[in-house]
């Protein structure tokens, strides 16, 4: 927990409620979920888990396969609703926020990175990086600050070593290439916490672990806050902290321990 | 602002969808092209009857007229003499026409004889314009018989060697005048031809000089027929059938004097007084101020019609004819609206994974919709757009296409002969297009709303989840 010191160099965009949040603090309480298929059939997955991640730190979760590691990271991310249970990001309650405010956060405080890097067909590299950027801006504020947008897209394509692939479709992209330039997207959006499912599940050793020292560095370089979902406990091992998710509830543990 | 810009992706990269809106396209050429059409005929048409007819008739009620015309000519100028730039009282009345052919047979048809000052007559309306002699030159109306018609009739020849004071002299002079009237009768086109389907001319069955014989009623207390000949001197042709078959013009005054409804020497009834209006003066309110003023004069006896009331039926029927072709050619569209929305719900669902990474990235309910509703905007455009440039090219180049159609299977698609147009005829009306290109758009629009509406209404997780 030292780094969360040299975090509140980095300028945060998200002035929540007011009030100037310069450090990123997510903590969830009790949280239940259950999937529900017609009347009678029900999918018992999260039964009441408790989470917390600092500013700073990078967080493993792992778990076996339908344990739900998915499931909580997407209700952390607000792109799903608990049962029960509550998310705090900064001290503030934020899963029952309405519809308008759970969009802009996921907007402006979340990345996302996903294990099949979802990005879109019909863009090109760069403009997948503008996305967050894009989807944040009306149309006249988009054109005239475009080109210093498109900079500072640019660079962060040029960060995850992609800077002469811009004009790329997707299609032409190798998977570790996708998948870095996904990550290049979530950063794009300056979101205060990197919410990563299985980052390295589609891809060989080698890529795996570009994209492992990737997320690494920019835990380090700019203290970005980072849940990174995983089975591959060599890549659980690089995290500050590892959570394992078993029959719905969480254990938490250092990487060293883990082994 | 990534609604407009992957609209514009899914426009560039999405031929299928480009493909539904081909039959949207078509639908708007079909319409463009249909209404154009109709509305080149009904304006023709309108010109046409317009040409024949008066701006506005003042009529009696009575087929026996008035006598006191020339009052009422001054009425009218009294009441809008400003308005008014000429008038003409004509006697129009039923009649049977007998044609005499060359083997001693002969012809009767039902005609209208309208009795007219030929000057007077040619101050209203186009009428002018629409006689013409045997050859199809335009001539000046007149009734006039050229001398040399009588003395080259049979009689006539015979009269040149008869000396004066031969008693057969004056039964051959009278012969002659019986061979050839000397009063002129313009006759209907479609009267004094008859038309062979496939022949390249029409064949005169009462060419120029030929006498003609014709009954009308006369006045009276009993219903009485008069009978009268009169030469052939003109043929009326305006292009309505209804007009080309039926009328037959001959001289004002002889007719009155037939009729027991004049003294042949200026005196005389009228039943119509022809009123032609200055440009650009509305004429339906000139109708209305000389019916009241004529009604308070005498009441209940007369009649004031502007041109288009007295066709009334026919343009309504036409106006009909265009509405239900409207409405069809617009259910055509609409069916093409369910073409797009099916093609748009399989976009929906194709485009399921990247719905929900926009929602993860933070793209609200209404961004998503507003992808795909201006997706459909876009389309509908191109769509409406590429109908309306086909729709209008194919008004403008018709007639060549026609004539190449006729060339390559040797029928005429458009026969000159029914339609007495020499081309189809064509009249673009700017609002009329407009108004189907902003319909067709908004039944394109309206058909995308439903799958626009289903793709912002996915759930982010099931969207991302989604194979
Ligand atoms: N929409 C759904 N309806 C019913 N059950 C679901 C649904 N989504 C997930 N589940 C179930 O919830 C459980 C947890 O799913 P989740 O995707 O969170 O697991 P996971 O830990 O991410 O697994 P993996 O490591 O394979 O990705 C699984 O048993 C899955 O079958
Ligand atoms: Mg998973």
């Amino acid at each position: 927990m030292t780094k969360t010191e040299s975090v509140t160099t980095m300028i945060l965009p998200l002035s929540f409620k007011g009030q100037h949040i310069m450090s990123a603090h997510l903590h969830a309480v009790g949280l239940k979920k259950a999937y529900r298929k017609g009347r009678s059939l029900e999918v018992p997955v999260l039964h009441g888990v408790d989470f917390t991640i600092e500013a700073g730190e990078m967080v493993a979760i792992v778990g076996a396969s339908g344990s739900g590691k998915s499931t909580l990271l997407h209700l952390l991310g607000l792109l799903d609703g608990p049962d029960q249970g509550h998310i705090y990001l900064n001290g503030e309650r934020i899963d029952q926020l309405p519809d308008k405010k759970r969009d802009y956060l996921r907007n402006t405080a979340f990345g996302f990175v996903f294990q099949s890097y979802h990005l879109m067909p019909e863009l090109t590299a760069l403009e997948n990086v503008m996305m967050p950027q894009l989807i944040r801006l009306s149309p006249w504020q988009w054109f005239s600050q475009k080109t210093q947008l498109k900079r500072e897209a640019a660079s962060w394509l040029e960060r995850v070593g992609l800077g002469h692939r811009g004009k790329h479709k997707p299609s032409e992209l190798s998977g570790g290439e996708m998948q870095r330039t996904a990550i290049a997207r979530a950063l794009a959006g300056n979101p205060q916490i990197i919410l990563a499912d299985e980052p390295t599940g589609n891809l060989d050793a080698e890529s795996g672990e570009s994209v492992m020292k990737l997320l690494r560095d920019l835990n380090r370089e700019r203290g970005m806050t980072m849940i990174v979902v995983t089975h591959d406990l060599s890549v659980a091992r690089q995290a500050d902290r590892i959570v394992r998710l078993n029959q719905g509830l969480v254990e938490s543990f250092n990487p060293g321990v883990a082994a | 602002m990534y609604k407009y810009l992957l609209c514009w992706r899914y426009l560039k990269t999405r031929y299928i969808a480009l493909a539904s809106v081909i039959s949207v396209m078509l639908g708007v050429a079909t319409m463009i092209v249909v209404n154009s059409v109709m509305a080149g005929f009904a304006h023709t048409m309108r010109d046409r009857l317009h040409g024949i007819l008066a701006d506005v008739v003042v009529e009696s009620y009575d087929l026996d007229g008035f006598w006191d015309w020339r009052d009422v000519q001054s009425i009218i100028q009294k009441e809008c003499g400003d308005l008014v730039e000429a008038t003409a009282p004509t006697m129009e009345t039923f009649g049977l026409l007998k044609i005499y052919l060359p083997d001693g047979q002969a012809v009767t048809r039902q005609v209208m004889v309208i009795g007219i000052r030929p000057e007077d007559r040619a101050k209203t309306g186009d009428f002018s314009e629409f006689v013409q002699d045997e050859n199809g030159k335009l001539i000046k109306p007149g009734f006039d018989v050229p001398k040399n018609w009588q003395t080259n009739s049979p009689a006539g020849h015979l009269l040149k060697d008869t000396p004066k004071d031969d008693p057969l002299h004056d039964i051959l002079r009278q012969q002659a005048g019986e061979q050839v009237p000397d009063r002129g009768a313009i006759v209907g086109y479609a009267l004094a031809t008859i038309h062979r389907p496939g022949a390249l001319t029409d064949d005169f069955i009462a060419p120029a000089g030929s006498r003609i014989g014709l009954a009308f009623p006369k006045s009276g207390r009993k219903p009485e027929a008069a009978y009268d000949d009169y030469t052939v001197v003109g043929f009326f042709k305006s292009g309505m059938s209804e007009y080309d078959s039926m009328h037959v013009y001959v001289p004002l005054e002889r007719l009155q004097y037939m009729r027991m409804l004049g003294d042949g020497l200026g005196a005389g009834a009228v039943n119509q007084i022809q009123v032609q209006v200055k440009p650009g003066v509305n004429i339906n309110e000139v109708a209305s101020r000389l019916q009241r003023v004529l009604d308070s004069r005498r009441p209940l006896y007369f009649r004031v019609a502007t041109w288009e009331q007295k066709q009334g039926p026919l343009l309504e029927a036409v106006k009909i004819e265009q509405f239900i072709l409207n409405v069809l050619l617009f259910l055509i569209i609409a069916v093409a609206g369910f073409g797009i929305l099916a093609i748009f719900s399989m976009i929906v669902v194709e485009k399921t994974r990247d719905i929900g990474v926009l929602k993860a990235l933070g793209a609200s309910t209404g961004g998503v919709r507003g992808i795909f509703l201006s997706y459909g905007l876009a389309l509908s455009i191109v769509g409406c757009g590429a109908g309306m440039i086909e729709g209008l090219l194919i008004v403008h180049y018709l007639n060549d296409i026609e004539n190449l159609i006729n060339s390559l299977t040797g029928t005429r698609v458009f026969n000159p002969d029914i339609y007495y147009f020499s081309e189809i005829p064509t009249l673009v009306e700017p609002w009329t297009v407009a108004g189907i290109v902003l319909g067709a758009i908004a039944i394109a629009v309206t058909a995308s709303v439903w799958p626009a509406q289903r793709a912002s209404r996915l759930h982010p997780v099931q969207a991302l989840r989604f194979e």
